[in-house]
């Protein structure tokens, strides 16, 4: 009895041995969506015959992973959902300075030395067209009596777009958005994920500050659900694609990212509903030029960041 | 093998393979953690400016909120649980409850229901608009967004430990010692409060502290529900440490070094009650396992089966079963929105659906093999035998109860993926393998602890005198009476690991998807149809497969009825 269920053990533990060496030539972390990394390397594959690994998870997770493997790190490309991780590594010295031939027409604030976009997305209401509320148009307007309890807003300590919204609307009137919000019985829901659910099922009417593609993805499929873009203005989230300087195989990291700045590789980028880097390629969804932006001071704003979640956590409630 | 004895038991063989399993499974990664606790800077591979992060750590003034809610929390659950499945599971040993089987089947079902899928059944269901509003007509999220709604989740979701161990426990004591206590005159309660529930605490106890170590270490529930009330216990916290940028590790391991503690205590303070007389009931003698009919009792006992089974069973399922076979989650429930999209796209393999069932379920059936081996030698080494060092054992075996999934994940990184190793499991499913052993051997160990405490030593020590080995003995005694509850420990090992969300999704190999990264990656792009078909599949085969296995080994005389 004991031996055979040692000698299954081992049986097994081979088996999940040999099923997980996989070799790989380049390694890409990246913070979702997981269809585009799953289309993105295919395609690569394709054309290229380098394979890909992938590791997907939220930015959160990813640099856990990171920060954990710093000893003997084994990620070549990381693409991240928030321009701060590309800033924050640059400042490390943890990127390769690469210009991609083919980020020609991606335009100078979508690129650094070392970081250079894949897609961008923006924040806009995501609103329940069932929930038999007037449709918002501008971010105030969610203060309104009809939107009493109605509104989630995604938790800005775990998403960095919505901690930038956060902090340029907090900027231009000190908060009293936030207040104003919250005494209508808006709640921070969790996550962007965790924010749109329930206005999808109609518990709530509106997410003030969702992430777009998922949105637009969910519209496409059929949900009741629309994105408005205020014309005050709202904040884009780039997506910054990075080599990682401790890469062994950064010539064939380069060509990753040459693919996903290649006219194929942006189109599946415009697919998944994210804004394409590349200004000349076309997307059947609003574009950075359609949107106002809000102004503020990027560094300025992350600078202060404890102290506007500190401010947010004060507002609605111990958290 | 061995042949020397040591005490009764032949202990060698069997404490060496637990000490090298535990070592490997439990203690490589649990140093980690502390190293990282002490020295900040381990990541990189750096012992710089030890202890400089404990003091800030534990300075923090939201530690003791976090801290009290996390207790709170557990005891509340460990206390629902208590109240919900210490009667049915004695009425179940003891008397003769029609459709049994059925009952049992259904409360082994919300084991099969991950966590974080059920909570957000729960949501779905009782939010304003949610399926309870639309089939009734009105909602109860106030009472799901606070500590009662948490502890009623988390109670439907944990109390079958109880159940299952306070019926098994009970039957396996038997009506014959309270009948004695009855001959001498004793009253039928009297006989249940003095006689059968107290040799029944070795079931008991464990699985309380088993409820309690799943609560305090629970994120899902109180992630999803505890927010919004503003309740923020002590794995919400380390979540947020490890995946707020700037992520700051060691303030991460020193959170779950409390939390470890907190499972001690709790693992002490059942060792304490243990040791304070025998429990063994389980002799060598033929007993009789006549049940009682219950009589007028018969009405209530079946209606309170039947509405918890209903809370515990039917409402999660229904919600995953209803988002599951929608075509649209705004559509609600309506005939023109039943679309069977949802379990196509998984069994057409959509985004990598049917290699991450096969990958989770080999991962399962390793797991429960490598924690009922280790399981079985640990319990056997600390209960039966004197071996020197048995107690750091037992610790060893009870410290990833209190391990949070993200921290074991952590810690394995940090074990495994240092530069200078030769050979690692890192970046292959073998890592998987380790944390689901680490976050999972303290059920199989914990089960076949108690079945362990209910043989006597006679048994053993009779073998022995006829001249069976210690092997022998231990082959053809001891295990053949511990297997019923090593293999249903085992089987809930294979459910538990094959759902298993958190560590997975951070020491997954790169490329390589399970059954909770997918639905989780679902869910974070707004596909939560699609998640909650797989969710449902996956439930139906952890539920059917275990029976199945079940079945068949009663068949063959294996398990008895």
């Amino acid at each position: 009895m004991l031996k055979s269920l040692k000698s299954i053990t081992f049986g097994v533990v081979a088996a999940a041995l040999m099923a997980g060496v996989a070799h790989a030539d380049i390694t890409v972390y990246t913070a979702g969506p997981q269809s585009l990394i799953d289309k993105l390397s295919a395609g690569f594959t394709k054309q290229t015959g380098i394979k890909v690994n992938v590791f997907q998870a939220t930015t959160g997770k990813v640099m856990a992973r990171i920060e954990a493997e710093a000893a003997n790190p084994v990620v070549d490309v990381l693409v991240s959902a928030s321009w701060d991780t590309a800033t924050d590594f640059a400042k490390r010295g943890w990127l390769v300075n690469y210009s991609s031939p083919n980020a020609a027409k991606v335009p100078d604030f979508l690129k650094s030395e070392g970081a250079v976009a894949q897609g961008i997305s923006a924040l806009g209401i995501a609103w329940n067209t069932k929930s038999g509320t007037p449709k918002p148009t501008e971010w105030a307007d969610l203060t309104k009596p009809e939107y009493k309890d109605l509104v989630n807003i995604p938790d800005p300590a775990q998403s960095g777009s919505s901690f930038e919204l956060t902090a340029a609307l907090a900027g231009q009137d000190n908060f009293k958005l936030f207040n104003d919000l919250k005494a209508n019985g808006a709640i921070i829901a969790g996550a962007n994920a965790d924010a749109l659910n329930p206005v999808l099922q109609g518990a709530k009417a509106a997410v003030f500050g969702a992430v777009d593609y998922i949105t637009l993805a969910s519209k496409a499929k059929g949900e009741s659900i629309d994105v408005i873009f205020p014309a005050s203005g709202t904040v884009i989230a780039p997506r910054p694609a990075m080599i990682l300087n401790w890469s062994k195989n950064q010539d064939d990291a380069k060509k990753f990212i040459d693919y996903m700045l290649s006219d194929e590789g942006q189109k599946l980028v415009a697919d998944e509903m994210l804004m394409p880097a590349r200004t000349d390629v076309p997307a059947n969804r609003p574009l950075i030029s359609d949107l106002k932006l809000l102004k503020y001071d990027t560094a300025a704003v992350y600078g202060k960041r404890k102290a506007t979640l500190a401010e947010i956590t004060k507002i609605y409630g111990g958290k | 093998m061995s042949t020397k004895a040591n005490g009764i038991g032949g202990a060698a063989p069997a404490a060496w393979l637990a000490i090298a399993g535990l070592i490997l499974v439990v203690a490589v990664p649990f140093a980690a953690v502390v190293l990282q606790g002490i020295f900040p800077n381990l990541g990189q591979g750096s012992f710089s400016s030890p202890f400089s992060s404990l003091i800030a750590t534990l300075n923090d003034s939201a530690l003791i909120g976090m801290a009290g809610n996390t207790l709170l929390l557990g005891g509340c659950v460990v206390l629902a649980s208590a109240l919900v499945a210490v009667p049915l599971g004695v009425f179940r040993a003891l008397y003769r409850i029609p459709f049994a089987p059925v009952w049992d089947m259904l409360l082994l079902v919300p084991f099969m229901i991950p966590p974080y899928i059920a909570t957000l059944g729960w949501i779905m269901t009782l939010q304003p608009r949610g399926y309870l509003q639309q089939v009734a007509g009105f909602n109860l999220a106030p009472f799901l967004f606070s500590l009662f709604g948490m502890t009623l989740v988390m109670t439907f979701n944990t109390f079958p430990v109880v159940y299952f161990a306070v019926s098994r426990t009970v039957e396996a004591v038997g009506a014959r010692y309270a009948d004695v206590g009855r001959v001498f005159g004793a009253s039928p309660a009297r006989a249940f409060w003095r006689i059968t529930l107290p040799l029944s605490a070795p079931g008991l106890a464990a699985s309380l502290m088993l409820v309690f170590a799943a609560a305090i270490e629970e994120y899902g529930t109180p992630a999803a529900l505890g927010r919004r009330a503003g309740f923020q216990v002590l794995v919400t916290g380390i979540d947020l440490r490890i995946t707020d940028w700037p992520i700051d590790l060691p303030g991460a391991a020193i959170l779950s070094i409390v939390l470890v503690a907190m499972s001690l205590v709790a693992f002490l303070a059942q060792r304490w009650i243990l040791s304070r007389r025998s429990y063994q009931t389980v002799s060598g003698k033929p007993s009789a396992k006549d049940k009682r009919p219950l009589g007028s009792l018969k009405i209530p006992v079946m209606i309170a089966f039947a509405v918890v089974a209903f809370l515990a069973t039917g409402v999660p399922l229904l919600a995953i079963l209803a988002t599951a076979l929608s075509r649209t989650i705004s559509g609600g429930l309506a005939l023109d929105n039943v679309s069977f999209a949802n379990f196509i796209a998984v069994f057409s393999n959509s985004a990598g659906a049917l290699a991450a069932l096969v990958n989770s379920f080999s991962l399962g059936i390793g797991t429960a093999l490598i924690t009922g081996l280790i399981g079985v030698t640990a319990a056997y080494t600390v209960v039966k035998t004197k071996a020197p060092g048995r107690t750091a054992i037992d610790i060893m075996t009870v410290l990833p109860n209190a391990l949070p999934g993200i921290v074991v994940a952590v810690g394995l990184i940090l074990a495994w993926n240092a530069p200078w190793l030769p050979v690692t499991p890192y970046n292959t499913s073998l890592i998987l393998l380790l944390a689901y052993c680490c976050i999972l051997l303290p059920q199989t160990v914990r089960y076949t602890t108690a079945a362990f405490q209910q043989i006597g030593d006679n048994l053993e020590a009779a073998a022995r005198v006829f001249g069976a080995s210690s092997l022998t003995a231990f082959r053809r005694i001891l295990l053949p009476l511990v297997f019923p509850s090593l293999a249903s420990a085992m089987l809930l090992v294979f459910a538990l690991a094959s759902r298993e969300l958190v560590a997975s999704v951070v020491v997954a190999p790169v490329g390589m998807q399970t059954i909770a990264t997918f639905i989780w990656r679902q869910f974070e792009q707004g596909s939560i149809g699609l998640g909650m078909a797989m969710a449902f599949i996956a439930i139906m085969i952890t539920t059917l497969l275990p029976l199945g296995l079940l079945m068949l080994l009663r068949r063959s005389g294996l398990v008895a009825e």
